[in-house]
């Protein structure tokens, strides 16, 4: 701590406060019902976080399946009924049940810690937030055992193939992504008002880390949007059960309101699937550039502009629709414009980098990953905002490599780049580094050689969703499918150094990292149970 | 006034001085600064939109 | 600095292989009309646009990383802002944009300019197949997927001479150097008509008509497919377009039209059980077999089974009619508009006689066509 004088925030409070008091607390019950029952955040993080990675796995697996059939052209594995139902059911697990949920238990964990408060402000209300997930998602998983089958009609579930042509199951479907959004909305209230009211004294808004920041602008996205998914799912319920036409044109609806609806939900809901991964990388890089992050107030503007225009482009997800030639203008304008922001960002890390003091221990690794292919998940961004060529890029593979590209090596690896930074806060031990490098570099090479081909066979005119593809696709896929195995394989070490460092390894001290600065640092590794009992005095650093 | 919606601008563009920042942080009410940055969001999707029909012409 | 040139070299490099690999049939199709070329350039501008940036933040991040390295005994300086700085590169992005939104718009409002078309096609997306419409000509048909189920299914091998889920039994056939206007709409779920030479994208929407439109300037045979995912055989509704001289389009149109004359002359006499159970099969094999397959065994709940079926077996009157009427709020389509009463009477008559449904009833082209009139 000593080494970076003058340039990080002085913390005046002692372990002693932070680890005491535990008498004042009652015992929590034993067994199971301690994790149906606890309102601890740490607890309900740790939760969180081990719900999305058996999501992630099984969202993986599904994943293996569409991949394993595109293997070779012609079809071998499975048939394309069932094959919708695993590209739809990997997308909806993946966003809903892997990355949302790992984000949340991130901030569980982290924004008491960060802030300096003792929990987060509704503890019971986390604790529903939370058990409400396996609700749904059970629900949701259960659809594909029943007759005709689980959602078959992509992640995005346009109207009126998921209404007039959905299998009976929707109905299903349609609660369980109502439950999945309640527990959103709940979790989102939770946090603002943990931010608002709860900061240690002497901390204000600029003071925060910016993990805190990115999350609270993340939580008004979710307020925003979550309730806008529920109208729009309960119209598709009407309309399935109730005899509504909102979205049938034979009853005078229309079809394209469906997406309009969808998309003014699913464009923020990006960004809720990327504003935490800046800030957990925002956090990294500093420490092992052991230099403070450039522009720490253009970061918070930055993750505000984009919060802001990320509800004003959300019919670039249209524009093949039949939308008037102003509308194309005007969202292609705003999407270009969202571009900036982003770019700053990137900016600033780099120049965060530069005459730094760069050391790479795995989070360092994974948050450099991000930086770099997020950039390009940006790039095709950039190039699928420039409408005419849209219609080109549309619904191909193009597509699937850019959103992959910033949803895998973006907020996957960004996600892991927070498990192997606070690992040490959370356990008392360092991950196993030999481990965690193999795991970084195989994820590397799977990632890429997954997604990086699929902009190649999306330009050459493959679409997206087909169980079976034309000739002169087949080399991409292979490569695709290989690389995905690869990926989906070393995961398997991820789980393992997870595994390894709950069980042991090397002894973190409580300032785990030498030049980390957040308050999370100042409490013993592993945190103790009940931390910040008496809140810590917050000192902004000198300049 | 003036103050309040230049700060609001340089928070749109992303980039602001430390000291005018530190400044509006200690001295300023936040009010101001909401409603203007309200305003001008308006103000923007506004222009953006007045762009595009100009240029669909 | 050397390092900095060094990996400004390799991305050159890197650049200059990518070029050869984009010219190698891994690009967007540079495409045989006018705008399907200026939108291809717009792809390339914006790709090294992109490429551009990506050297030099890349090659300062990668920079950085090697030479500030704390074990080659690196520093760490002290400074977090510069005003100057981020001014700049905030103002260079926006720059660039702008410049690159110019162009965008130019193109984007040609593609919206469909006035003063020579002919109008109407496209109408079906699940699995499309239905062209030459609007006033008197002449439409419909496309479906040509390869073989078998070689899809893997019960025999690919053929790889011909275009493996690219070939239909009834391309579109249009004139080359005539502005064709496209009329698109669906008859039942959102599907999107792409045919990646002629840069058309345009989702069919249900209920709703989008316009688009094409003048191609070469001869030729242009592929694509369905890209908005529409059900089970999203993959098996392949497009083909075929590029004609005008009077070549000009014969053709007519042979059609005489053909479809023909036909409609037949609805009035009386056909052989073989004559409809031949044409019963074509048809049959082209737009009843994604969803009610081979054997007439369905695929339930959503495609129930013909074969055996109990109601379609007792009942020739409602089997009629559902083919003609289809079934609401299912997926079963009318087929009064795409299939002519010739067709409608040798499809029902081959379903009431195939794969052991041995009613040995038949029902005649001029039963349909008093039933299509009421």
């Amino acid at each position: 701590m000593a080494m970076n004088p003058g340039s990080k925030p002085v913390l005046q409070h002692s372990t002693a406060t932070a680890g005491g008091m535990a008498e004042a607390h009652p015992a929590p019950p034993s067994g199971l019902l301690r994790w149906l029952l606890t309102t601890n955040h740490k607890e309900i993080g740790s939760l969180y976080l081990i719900f999305s990675l058996v999501m992630f796995f099984i969202g993986g697996i599904f994943a293996m399946v569409v991949r394993a059939e595109l293997f070779q052209p012609g079809l071998q594995l499975v048939q394309p009924e069932f094959f919708n139902q695993m590209t739809t059911m990997h997308g909806l697990i993946m966003v809903f049940a892997a990355v949302m949920p790992a984000f949340t238990g991130l901030a569980n964990w982290m924004i008491p810690l960060q802030i300096g408060a003792p929990d987060m402000a509704l503890p019971r209300l986390n604790n529903f937030s939370f058990w409400l997930l396996p609700v749904a998602f059970t629900l949701l998983l259960s659809t594909l055992f029943m007759p005709g089958g689980g959602p078959n009609f992509g992640w995005t579930f346009y109207a009126p193939l998921s209404t007039t042509y959905g299998p009976p199951s929707t109905t299903f479907f349609i609660l369980s992504l109502h439950i999945a959004g309640i527990s959103s909305i709940l979790g989102a209230i939770n946090i603002i008002a943990t931010i608002l009211n709860m900061r240690a004294p002497g901390m204000r808004m600029m003071d925060m880390p910016l993990f805190v920041w990115t999350w609270l602008i993340t939580s008004f996205l979710l307020i925003a949007v979550m309730p806008v998914l529920a109208g729009v799912i309960t119209m598709m319920l009407m309309d399935i059960n109730f005899g509504t036409s909102f979205f049938d044109a034979a009853g005078g609806g229309d079809p394209v309101l469906f997406q309009h609806l969808f998309w003014f939900f699913g464009h923020p809901e990006v960004y809720i699937m990327i504003l935490p991964a800046f800030g957990i990388v925002s956090a990294i890089i500093p420490t092992f550039a052991r230099k403070r992050l450039f522009g720490y107030a253009s970061m918070v503007y930055a993750t505000a502009a984009i919060a802001i225009l990320s509800f004003l482009v959300w019919a670039h997800h249209m524009f093949v629709v039949g939308l008037p030639l102003v509308a194309e203008l005007f969202f292609m304008y705003c999407t270009m414009l969202i571009a900036v922001p982003t770019g700053v960002k990137v900016f600033n890390w780099i120049t965060t980098l530069f005459r730094g003091s760069i050391s790479f221990e795995p989070p360092m690794l994974f948050a450099l990953a991000f930086v770099v292919l997020f950039t390009i998940g940006g790039f095709s961004g950039l190039m699928l905002a420039i409408a005419p060529a849209d219609f080109q890029y549309h619904d191909t593979y193009f597509v699937v490599a850019h959103f992959h590209y910033v949803l895998v090596p973006g907020a996957v690896f960004a996600i892991m780049a927070g498990v192997y930074y606070w690992l040490p806060k959370w356990t008392g031990h360092y991950p196993n580094e030999r481990l965690a490098q193999w795991h970084f570099w195989l994820s590397v090479v799977g990632v890429n050689l997954t997604f990086f081909p699929m902009h190649f066979a999306g330009l050459a005119g493959m679409p997206r969703r087909i169980p079976d593809y034309a000739l002169q696709f087949a080399d991409f896929n292979l490569v695709s499918s290989l690389g995905a195995f690869l990926f989906g394989a070393s995961q398997l070490l991820f789980v393992a150094v997870v595994v390894l460092c709950v069980r042991g390894g090397r002894r973190a001290p409580a300032q785990a990292w030498d030049y980390a600065e957040d308050l999370e640092w100042s409490v013993p590794s592993p945190a103790p149970l009940h931390t910040f009992d008496t809140p810590p005095t917050f000192e902004r650093p000198a300049h | 006034m003036w103050g309040v919606i230049k700060s609001v601008l340089a928070a749109f563009f992303g980039v602001q001085k430390e000291g005018q920042r530190r400044q509006d942080f200690e001295q300023g009410r936040p009010v101001p600064f909401l409603v203007a940055g309200v305003l001008m969001a308006l103000v923007l999707v506004g222009l953006v939109a007045l762009v595009a029909v100009l240029a669909s012409r | 600095m050397r390092t900095l040139l060094v990996l400004l070299a390799g991305g050159g490099l890197l650049a200059g292989s990518l070029q050869t690999a984009l010219a190698n049939g891994w690009n967007m199709p540079v495409g045989v009309t006018e705008l399907s070329g200026e939108i291809y350039s717009l792809h390339m501008i914006i790709f090294w646009i992109c490429v551009a940036i990506g050297v030099v933040v890349f090659g300062v991040m990668f920079y950085s990383l090697f030479r500030f390295r704390r074990s080659k005994g690196a520093k760490a300086a002290n400074f977090h802002e510069n005003t100057l700085v981020e001014v700049i590169w905030t103002a260079i992005p926006l720059l660039i944009l702008v410049g690159m939104a110019v162009p965008a718009t130019a193109t984007l409002k040609k593609m919206y300019d469909a006035s003063d078309a020579d002919l109008d096609v109407m496209i109408i997306g079906q699940q699995w197949r499309w239905r062209y419409d030459y609007l006033g000509e008197g002449v439409a048909m419909t496309s479906n997927l040509a390869t073989p189920r078998t070689q899809i299914r893997g019960d025999e091998p690919i053929d790889a001479s011909a275009n493996y889920l690219l070939e239909v039994d009834e391309p579109l056939v249009l004139p080359v150097g005539q502005k064709v206007r496209f009329l698109f709409t669906s008859d039942d779920v959102i599907h999107s008509w792409w045919v990646p030479e002629l840069a058309i994208k345009q989702d069919t929407v249900p209920g709703f008509i989008n316009e688009n439109w094409v003048r191609i300037d070469e001869p030729g045979i242009y592929r694509g497919q369905c890209a908005e995912l529409c059900g089970v055989d999203h993959a098996f509704m392949p497009i083909v377009v075929r590029a004609v001289e005008e009077e070549e389009f000009e014969a053709w149109l007519a042979s059609r039209r005489e053909a479809a004359e023909e036909e409609a002359m037949g609805i009035d006499r009386e056909w052989q059980m073989s004559e409809l159970m031949e044409r019963g099969e074509q048809v049959y094999g082209s737009v009843c077999v994604s969803c009610h397959q081979q054997e007439g065994t369905g695929n339930p709940p959503a495609f129930p089974a013909l074969a055996g079926n109990e109601q379609l077996l007792s009942d020739a009157d409602w089997h009629t009619s559902t083919v003609i009427n289809g079934v609401s709020g299912a997926a079963m389509p009318a087929f009064r508009n795409t299939l002519n009463p010739v067709e409608i009477a040798a499809v029902v008559t081959y379903t009431r006689n195939a794969w052991g449904n041995d009613t040995g009833d038949s029902v005649q082209p001029s039963e349909v066509a008093e039933r299509l009139s009421d």
